[in-house]
């Protein structure tokens, strides 16, 4: 086994050594400058290249090089400042309100009795105020990719908005979305935390 | 007579290194690799770069850039030639006859290449030249001179390696390419791109929400996400990187998630909610038409295209939990691929073909990462510990993977090999950085 794999050590060092002499010796790769900049593109600093050896090209791998990629920068915004006030409103105001959340087990999206009687209660408060919109947001805990999570968050919210329709609420108020466990209320990592996450969110629209 | 059998064989394989670099087999989605499964890494000696006037440290500095690179693309191993007792004079001014001495002691300890710079100013730039010579022969094999600003340092070392790694394998290297992935700043969750080795951060939204799923463009031009603008509308957008310029390409109604663009990059395949639950759709970016793919109860999700783009791969839960299932790209021939655990999600496709990465829950019910062939046949677990892994994705040459793993709430980006060794963390600093997607090359 030793003598096997010091031999084929010996025989890649002198392939390798065939390839060189036999491939690439006295060939060189002429790549163009590659500084060239397309129109409206950002001040990111470019690298120029030139060949030293300037003999004909043809090498393998010879054209292989693709041109750096080029990212512009983007103004900071105070965009996530104004999200956050909207959201703090929201809550205010539907806390005001008294329309509560649900709350789901894991990987689940059926709404237990407990749930059941907090979306009575929002139901009422909904019939008697037609003309506010709700946001239903789908959560889940931590566990789980991202991409599961979202498709899983928004079953939770469609099962909230079908209890809320089957007990007479206007579907025309309710909007369904969902931010998987990406967005968790709960910062831990334990299941005391993981069942705060796991719920329907109701949040009053302002404005 | 054994061993004289032998050395034919393998000198093939290393041949076929050089010039053959990948073979397609013209039936399936499958590349094959001339250099497996035999390929012994090449070894490079990097010799002490000489500093011209340069700015303190840049000699240095590029050199250990280009020495990180060479380690990491799996073709090269560094030699450690201080070790070895191989230094050169550090006036001289070019590698040539006279340091035969030299190249013969490298060669005597197995080096196949030695690298040798040049680190110098000129007005405001660096000016690097970069040689690399035959460590048997000492004939020269690569002279480049790369000028740019100082803080192009590091790309200059990026080119000399991928220029290293095309010469020896008739591959694109990949020191020059690009992860995009999601980040927590100011309050939202923005797109960012950095380069392939966790350096130079970028920012390339600024919408102050959510935004998540970047995918590339095979032009490398575009990235296109998953966008929460604001709260009231979620979409699938497609971001001019060079030009900030925005469009939106899917605006379905309800949640429209995971875009992938297809090879030729004329699809965008995703998942939409517009029909009740989440389906899979392909849009067809010339004409806009959109063509519905999978018709189940169940949710439908995380398209991937094969090499060719004659195939998805994608996660349902039509059989309950989350698993992995193959189609073909007009949404006929479906069939399971994961049996294996009940939490199988997030596939992705190596661009070799031969692999298909994936989220799976271990034994100990963590979220780790496994690899599986795309008949089913070969399945294995890459990463564990702890961490909540997510996201997987492979880089070019299909030797490696970045993903995201989260521990105690803190999820960062690493790179590791293919066979699950050398895990590096690329993202510091912050506190939630995911969906990392590897640029083509």
């Amino acid at each position: 086994m030793d003598t096997h794999s010091r031999m084929a050590g010996l025989a890649a060092a002198v392939g390798l050594l065939l390839v060189l002499a036999l491939g690439c010796s006295s060939k060189a790769i002429q790549t163009a400058s590659d500084s060239s900049t397309e129109p409206g593109v950002s001040k990111e600093p470019r690298v120029s290249e030139q060949d030293l050896l300037g003999k004909s090209p043809s090498a393998p791998g010879q054209g292989r090089q693709s041109k750096d990629i080029a990212v512009a920068k983007v103004e900071p915004s105070d965009a996530a400042r104004r999200h956050a006030e909207d959201i703090r409103r929201e809550r205010v105001a539907t806390a005001i309100a008294g329309i509560e959340d649900v709350f789901f087990g894991f990987d689940s999206w059926n709404i237990s009795d407990e749930g059941k009687h907090a979306l009575e209660v929002d139901a009422q408060w909904l019939k008697s105020n037609p003309e506010k919109m709700v946001t239903i947001e789908g959560h889940c805990d931590e566990r789980g990719t991202q991409a599961y999570n979202l498709v899983l968050g928004e079953k939770r919210a469609k099962a909230v908005r079908n209890y809320l329709t089957e007990l007479g609420v206007g579907t025309g108020g309710l909007t369904v979305t969902s931010y998987g466990k990406e967005r968790p209320f709960c910062e831990g990592h334990d299941e005391t935390c993981y069942q705060q996450n796991r719920r329907g969110h109701m949040t009053l629209r302002v404005r | 007579m054994r061993q004289n059998s032998i050395v034919p064989v393998i000198a093939y394989l290393v041949l076929g290194a050089g010039f053959v670099g990948i073979m397609e087999s013209g039936a399936a989605d499958v590349f094959l690799e001339a250099t497996r499964p035999d390929f012994q890494k090449i070894p490079v000696g990097v010799l002490e770069f000489q500093s011209v006037m340069a700015p303190a440290n840049a000699a240095e500095r590029v050199a250990e850039v280009l020495k990180a690179d060479l380690r990491r693309s799996q073709i090269f191993s560094v030699a450690d030639l201080v070790k070895l007792g191989i230094k050169v004079d550090e006036k001289l001014e070019l590698l040539d006859g006279a340091q035969l001495p030299l190249f013969k002691q490298a060669a005597d300890n197995g080096v196949a290449a030695l690298v040798w710079g040049k680190m110098a100013t000129r007005d405001a730039n660096l000016v690097l030249d970069g040689y690399v010579y035959d460590g048997g022969t000492a004939e020269l094999l690569i002279g480049k001179r790369y000028v740019g600003a100082p803080s192009t340092l590091r790309v200059m070392a990026h080119r000399l390696a991928d220029e290293l790694v095309s010469r020896y394998t008739g591959e694109p290297g990949i020191a020059r390419t690009k992860i995009a992935y999601a980040s927590d700043q100011r309050g939202g969750r923005e797109v960012f791109v950095m380069d392939y080795d966790g350096y130079a951060p970028r920012q390339v939204t600024a919408d102050g929400f959510l935004n998540l799923t970047p995918e590339w463009s095979r032009d490398r031009r575009s990235l296109v996400f998953t966008a929460y603008r604001n709260r009231r509308n979620q979409t699938i957008d497609l971001i001019e990187l060079a030009t900030g310029k925005r469009r939106t390409l899917v605006a379905l109604a309800g949640l429209n998630i995971t875009p992938s663009l297809s090879p030729d990059g004329r699809y965008l395949a995703f998942a939409t909610s517009q029909d009740g639950n989440s389906e899979i759709y392909t849009l067809d970016t010339r004409t806009n038409e959109l063509q519905r793919l999978t018709f189940q109860a169940a949710g439908d999700l995380s398209p991937f295209w094969s090499p060719s783009g004659r195939e998805l791969v994608f996660t349902s839960d039509r059989g309950g939990g989350p698993q992995i299932y193959l189609m073909n790209a007009d949404g006929s021939n479906v069939r399971r691929l994961t049996f294996e655990g009940d939490y199988n999600a997030a596939p992705a496709w190596s661009p070799r073909g031969d692999w298909i990465a994936f989220v799976c829950r271990s034994q100990e019910g963590q979220f780790k990462l496994c690899l599986i062939t795309p008949d089913g046949q070969k399945r294995l677990q890459i990463t564990t510990g702890p961490g909540i892994d997510d996201s997987p994705s492979w880089s070019p040459d299909g030797r490696h993977l970045v993903f995201s793993s989260m521990v105690n709430g803190q999820s960062h980006i690493f790179m590791i090999n293919r066979d699950g060794t050398e895990q590096e963390r690329l993202t510091s600093g912050g506190t939630h950085h995911s969906s990392p997607s590897w640029s083509p090359a």
